[in-house]
């Protein structure tokens, strides 16, 4: 039993935030939800309700098509 | 609900890249015959922005850098395919995007203005706190610092006992 760490609930950015769609075109907040090889992180990782990670997803995709994200580093 | 939506006409978004290739001067006429073809196929342009020269991440057909360029219009369905293959026939451009941008209706800016105000007061008084907690640690420091003092000196008569011995 390793109770230690505290757990702390995480909750949706964009939810609380108030955004509703996610816009593939604001590189600064897609930044936050890649990791190092510029892959998209999973939902445990950016604890985003499901609604949003797949809109997340999305944007993301999109932003890579015209090049203002990178495929892969 | 239905009704309605088939009776607006949609509203989309569209980025597109022009290559690195044309000056500043050409670039404006490229950007013209872009947005022509829109109002060619009965689409009306609302918005229009040029974010200027920027690095890709990855190269595209040998190019490093592009002009990126953004435009908002009303346009009926049934253009935007041939709008769109209009673009990728078009040489000048590298690349392009047309998304569909929902319209934010009057209550959802309301409540946007009321976020955004929340969010400069929450801010004003984070700031406030800091400032607060800022002058506390100042005002220890202080302390600290007098409190530095006395231990250089007493560490400096105990080496001076350390010397005579």
């Amino acid at each position: 039993m390793n109770n230690n760490q505290i757990e702390t609930k995480k909750t949706c950015y964009f939810c609380e935030n108030g955004i509703k769609e996610v816009d593939y075109k604001d590189i600064r907040t897609l930044r936050n939800f890649i990791n190092t090889y510029k892959k998209i992180f999973p939902r445990k990782k950016t604890g985003l309700c499901s609604k949003h990670q797949r809109k997340l997803a999305l944007a993301i995709k999109n932003a890579r098509v015209m090049a203002l994200l990178p495929y892969i580093r | 609900m239905a009704k309605n939506k088939s009776a607006e006409i949609p509203h989309y978004e569209l980025l597109f890249i022009v290559s690195n290739k044309y000056s500043e001067d050409e670039l404006k006429n490229v950007v013209k015959t872009a947005h022509k073809t829109i109002t060619d196929n009965s689409g009306k342009i609302t918005y229009s922005e040029e974010w200027g020269k920027k690095k890709f991440t990855y190269p595209i057909k040998h190019f490093h850098y592009g002009y990126y360029s953004l435009a908002e219009f009303d346009c009926l369905s049934e253009n935007i395919n041939k709008i769109n293959r209009e673009f990728r026939l078009n040489n000048e451009i590298l690349r392009h995007m047309i998304v569909v941008k929902k319209l934010l209706s009057e209550k959802e800016i309301k409540a946007e203005k009321m976020r955004e105000e929340k969010k400069i007061s929450e801010k004003i008084k984070e700031e406030k706190k800091e400032s607060k907690i800022i002058d506390k640690k100042e005002s220890k420091k202080t302390e600290q610092k007098v409190d530095m003092k006395q231990l250089d000196e007493k560490l400096d008569k105990i080496l001076e006992t350390d010397d005579l011995l």
